[in-house]
């Protein structure tokens, strides 16, 4: 299992959802929010299906929160 | 984690195992708008992950899609972009503050001129008594409504009879002619 954590203030909370949407076929995806961040738990195939997952999710969230 | 070669340690330091470098920004010399920017333009080639730190810096993280032969020269080559990218955006963000007004002005100017004439019903309706500004000196008034029109002359009157001719110069008396010459 791996977690990313994407902070509140940089990150909006539509944009991670969407992007955990979009992503939540190649592995399974929890959100469980913190006081600073959203942390989306990954837990994938295999740890480097994992690593990947939370990659591309970072750069679908960033791009969805800024369009 | 460790430095990458020619880079400022306690501003950039490097997984190579994992392909990732981490570059901390001042907040203060960067706008978040231009963290934004500067990301973009590496997220083709990049992973991009932002934070901020406990002290309110920003953090930029960068992974490489791809290994390559050199991934730390990669990695140096794609924290430089970013740098120049983040100057790049924060100055384009500062001229754009500086410019706001001229640039709404110009662009409201543009999409009144594309819209056309103004049609007869607009004419019809626009109000042309109120006046524009106050003119206490009368500098804007017509030469008629200054000074009043000129009566044209009636059609039996000489315009020439009114004239007043100077009175005729008495012509000189002829002189005698003198005896003896």
């Amino acid at each position: 299992m791996r977690a990313l954590r994407l902070h509140r203030e940089l990150y909006e909370a539509k944009a991670v959802d969407e992007a955990s949407k979009m992503l939540g076929a190649y592995a399974e995806l929890k959100r469980e929010d913190d006081a600073s961040h959203f942390v989306i738990s990954i837990t994938g195939q295999s740890p480097a299906r994992e690593r990947k997952v939370a990659l591309e999710l970072a750069n679908h969230a960033l791009t969805l929160s800024r369009r | 984690m460790a430095a990458l070669e020619g880079l400022p340690p306690e501003l950039v330091s490097a997984d190579l195992a994992d392909l990732s470098a981490t570059v901390t920004i001042d907040a203060n010399l960067y706008p978040v708008d231009a963290v934004y920017g500067a990301s973009f333009v590496l997220i083709d080639r990049c992973y991009v992950l932002l934070d901020k730190t406990a002290e309110g810096r920003l953090s930029v993280t960068l992974t490489l899609k791809k290994a390559t032969e050199d991934s730390a020269a990669s990695l140096r080559t794609m924290i430089g972009e970013l740098a120049n990218e983040l100057l790049a955006c924060a100055w384009r963000i500062k001229i754009q503050a500086e410019n706001r007004g001229l640039i709404e002005s110009i662009t409201m100017r543009s999409m009144a001129g594309a819209m056309g004439a103004p049609s007869l019903d607009d004419l019809e309706s626009f109000d042309f008594s109120s006046e524009a500004f106050e003119d206490p000196l009368g500098i804007a008034l017509s030469w008629e409504e200054k000074y009043g029109k000129k009566t044209p002359p009636a059609a039996g009157d000489d315009p020439l009879a009114k004239v007043e001719t100077p009175a005729k110069a008495e012509a000189p008396a002829k002189a005698e002619p003198k005896e003896g010459a």
